[in-house]
């Protein structure tokens, strides 16, 4: 897309589906007005900003697309139709996403006609490889299927803690898996990437932790999938969540985006923590997003082994004082120049060093910062609930867990690289999240991400008494994600071509 | 009404796929037609009025007037709207107003040329909210097939008539085209072939239900009511015109079922022509679909909202040639409308004046509709884009 301030536009209305409704007669319009049509003039100043983006719809009317326009065409076929929003007061066209409707099959329309629909944050359409990535949330998803709705409630926060840690989490991943012997992977829907999973995943961090956007103060995203190589991904996610201070169409949060394989995320735990503890930084809180779309190049070439375990998700944590699930005990990381997974610039796949990712590599560094942290802490095995690590596949979390003196009980939760594949930035974030959907308060949990490259971040968490009260905001845990009966199930054709994207 | 304009010849091309000529060339084909018949010589144009709903993407031709003044050697004032009927609009408010007294109306498209490009072209100009959700320039009209449906709650044998009846609109409008030798398709299509098609869509409308891209051009002599016999003496008045404007997004329109702009533009033009709806014999609808041809019979009030489908079904299972609603007959499409003569956008509305003179005139050759009443008043209906934009014209004879 050449013209990017059209780009622009599109994208900050579509994105967040900005309408106004007119505070005195109370009509209702999509896009940005500065006067009502019936009231005119007096409404002028009297236009309050809608935002569609957290509530739910109803498919008023549909059809399928199977000719779609050029732009489309990647799509395939896809049903598309009318969205009402507050009892049809508010009206806009709109893509059902996450299904692939036969372009042969008769669909029987009333059937899904009048259903509640949820606006789900999407790549627009495709463009070439050099363009802006045009993106919008004219697209839903039907609420009582794989993505539920969820009501955004914010809260004034209650309680202080001496220390600061995990306010609250989400974690996202697609509808769709491909399943191959004794792994099932997370495969996302064509018109996903790591931008789309980032904003999935802060949205419903934002549910969770039932914070106000505006009061995030910094959000960084790590990623080894960005479908730029410059231009953030934070930005996006900041401008799309609505972060910090709204000032006409600028937030006033500091966005930035994070490199370091698979740890670029959780290496901004501690910053995160430290920026939120900090008295004159003026940061309530902060948010940090693991997301990727796990590159891999295709089976049978070179680094093809990859493929096998690469997954797609994202998860998010925001970091404060106030109201915490956990607190954040300690740290310890530690670093040291191995190149063992690499992707050069301008490449698409990344390469491996074969054997010499696992001892020289993962089992190094994991074992350094755990056992590290557990001294710094004086932390004996007995003493910590759950262990989490890094999972690029299901055999060295195992290990290193077990070489470290845990028990299956305290390691077996974490696992979810059988169910979701190796998610890359967000893999370790994932089992975290996993084992704070079920953690009683005070336990104690371990978290030792690994990064290639090469490097590992080992913290301890405890968590609190209000870990429980805000699990009812969390419709989407990690194991309704992994067991949901709505999931589908894609070849290995297919996989690769959403993969690839539009 | 004083000054009325008057139409005093009309030209146009056969529509379809012009691969081999100029966009200029064909407007220089409808010019000569009508000059010729009116014997009007192009130093005696004091103002052009061209339409085109986008030539500048279509074709790369952005200074349309340029083109035609090179090629005419034609140095008049010239201006360029995006439909015929706005063309035709801005003519006979000139004329009327006194400031010419004899003008040309043209209008051309040429959309074949960018097949691969057209629907994405055609859909972002008309409804870009809805493109960006991904929207086909079908899709609306099969929307609001769905919103109509819903709405007068129609189902089994209802629903089922309604689904005939506009497969009915089609094979009508290939019966009239198949006459009309400008008429991009004349050949005749049965019921059976409406419905295969839609099958085979797996839609509620198929290939038959729309209208096709084409390429060509119509053009119009108007003068004033005084001047006009010095070029014909059949005259055809425009004797009110009128237009009203909606939503570019159709989704966010108040009514989803009908055309709020096809309401607003009859009732003020019937009004400025003195005229009423039973008076209109000849009626020219905007069929981009069956769905909208359809729909159009009610918004312009000859039938009840949500019973058009019951007038057509009832009027097309022995069809005479017209349709009989109550002790009115209106002959509709008598072109073979937008779906058989063919929809090149700028010039669509020219066809659709022309046929309406042709008609009136009796110079319809063989389509010449066979009425026992003279013919006297026909109306054209012509819209832009996904019903954004309406135009009614009430075009007259005199009596004799």
């Amino acid at each position: 897309m050449s013209s990017e301030p059209i780009e622009r536009r599109v994208s900050y209305l579509g994105d967040r589906l900005l309408g106004n409704r007119c505070l005195i007669c109370g009509k209702e319009y999509f896009e940005i007005r500065d006067y009502c049509g019936k009231c005119g003039r007096k409404s002028y100043g009297k236009m309050a900003k809608t935002d569609l983006f957290y509530e739910k719809g109803t498919l008023e009317v549909c059809t399928l697309i199977n000719e779609p326009t050029n732009k489309f065409t990647k799509l395939g076929s896809y049903i598309y139709g009318v969205v009402s929003f507050h009892d049809g007061r508010i009206r806009v066209p709109g893509r059902i996403t996450d299904r692939m409707p036969n372009c042969n099959e008769n669909v029987d329309f009333s059937s899904l006609e009048g259903r509640s629909v949820v606006p789900r944050f999407r790549r627009r359409y495709s463009v070439e490889k050099s363009d802006v990535v045009p993106t919008i949330s004219l697209a839903f998803t039907f609420a009582d299927e794989y993505y539920p709705y969820q009501e955004r409630r914010t809260a004034k926060s209650r309680k202080e803690y001496s220390f600061p840690g995990i306010v609250g989490y989400g974690v996202y991943s697609s509808r769709f898996r491909i399943k191959e012997e004794n792994i099932v992977r997370s495969v996302p829907f064509i018109d996903e990437d790591s931008v789309t999973a980032a904003v999935e995943a802060g949205k419903l961090a934002l549910i969770h932790s039932g914070i106000d956007s505006s009061l995030v103060g910094k959000i960084y995203v790590g990623s080894e999938s960005n479908p730029y190589a410059v231009k953030p991904i934070a930005s996006k996610v900041a401008q799309v969540l609505r972060l910090g201070e709204e000032d006409e169409d600028v937030q006033g949060v500091d966005a930035v985006d994070t490199e370091f394989a698979c740890k670029a995320a959780s290496s901004m735990f501690k910053d995160a923590a430290a920026l939120v503890n900090y008295p004159k930084s003026d940061v309530k809180y902060a948010m940090v997003t693991g997301s990727d779309n796990s590159q891999a190049a295709p089976r049978d070439c070179p680094g093809g082994e990859l493929d096998l375990f690469v997954g797609y998700g994202a998860a998010s944590f925001i970091f404060g004082k106030c109201d915490l699930i956990a607190e954040l005990e300690g740290w310890y990381s530690c670093t040291s120049d191995t190149p063992d997974f690499w992707r050069r610039d301008g490449e698409p796949y990344p390469s491996h060093g074969g054997r010499f990712t696992g001892d020289p590599a993962y089992f190094k560094h994991v074992r350094k910062s755990s056992k590290k942290l557990m001294d710094k802490l004086n932390l004996k095995v007995g003493d910590v609930t759950y262990f989490v690590a890094h999972q690029p596949n299901i055999q060295f979390p195992i290990r290193i867990a077990k070489e470290l003196g845990f028990k299956e009980e305290q390691y077996l939760p974490m696992l979810q690289v059988a169910k979701f594949g190796n998610t890359y930035s967000g893999a370790s974030l994932v089992g975290l999240a996993a084992v704070l959907d079920i953690a009683k308060p005070n336990d104690r949990i371990v978290i030792a991400s690994y990064g290639s490259g090469a490097g590992s971040d080992a913290y301890s968490f405890v968590a609190t008494d209000q870990i429980l009260e805000k699990r009812k905001n969390q419709a989407l845990t990690v194991k309704y994600q992994a067991e949901n009966p709505f999931l589908e199930y894609v070849d290995y054709t297919t996989y690769r071509r959403l993969k690839t994207g539009m | 009404m004083q000054n009325r304009a008057a139409v005093v010849a009309a030209g146009r091309t056969k529509f379809g796929e012009h691969y081999e000529k100029e966009p200029e060339k064909l407007i220089e084909e409808a010019w000569l037609k009508a000059a010729q018949e009116a014997n009007v010589e192009r130093k005696d144009l004091e103002a052009c009025y061209l339409s085109d709903y986008f030539l500048p993407i279509t074709n790369k031709l952005g200074l349309e007037e340029g083109f035609l003044s090179e090629l005419t050697e034609l140095h008049a004032p010239m201006e360029v709207t995006r439909s015929f009927s706005s063309a035709l609009t801005n003519a006979c408010n000139a004329i009327q107003a006194g400031r010419y007294n004899i003008v040309l109306v043209g209008g051309i498209e040429k959309m074949t040329d960018r097949w691969d490009k057209i629907r994405d072209d055609l859909m972002l100009l008309e409804d870009p909210w809805s493109y960006y959700a991904g929207c086909t320039p079908e899709a609306n009209h099969e929307l609001l097939l769905r919103a109509y449906i819903k709405k007068y709650k129609l189902n089994g044998q209802d629903l089922e008539k309604l689904g005939i009846a506009l497969a009915q609109i089609a094979v009508k409008n290939h019966l009239h085209g198949s006459k009309n030798e400008y008429a991009q398709y004349q050949r005749k299509i049965t019921i059976d072939q409406v419905m295969k098609a839609r099958k085979d869509a797996h839609k509620q409308l198929g290939l038959y239900d729309f209208a096709p891209i084409s390429d060509g051009a119509a053009t119009l002599i108007i003068t004033s009511e005084e001047e006009a016999n010095k070029y014909t003496n059949k005259p055809v008045y425009v004797l009110g015109s009128s237009s009203a404007t909606d939503y570019l997004t159709y989704p966010a329109r108040e009514d989803m079922t009908h055309f709020l702009v096809s309401q607003n533009s009859i009732k003020n033009a019937l009004k400025i022509s003195g005229r009423s709806l039973s008076d209109i014999q000849l009626l020219e609808l905007y069929d981009q679909s069956t769905m909208m041809e359809m729909v159009s019979l009610e918004d312009l009030g000859f039938c009840q909202p949500g019973t058009a489908w019951r007038t057509v079904y009832e009027n097309c299972e022995d069809y005479k040639g017209y349709y009989e609603i109550g002790d009115q007959k209106l002959y509709v499409n008598t072109s073979g409308g937008l779906k058989a003569d063919g929809n090149p956008l700028g010039a669509t509305g020219g066809a659709q004046v022309f046929e309406i003179v042709k008609q009136l005139r009796g110079e319809a050759a063989d389509h010449q509709i066979k009425s026992d009443q003279r013919l006297r008043y026909g109306c054209v209906l012509e819209l832009e884009g996904f019903g954004t934009k309406g135009y009614a014209h009430i075009l007259g004879r005199d009596e004799e």
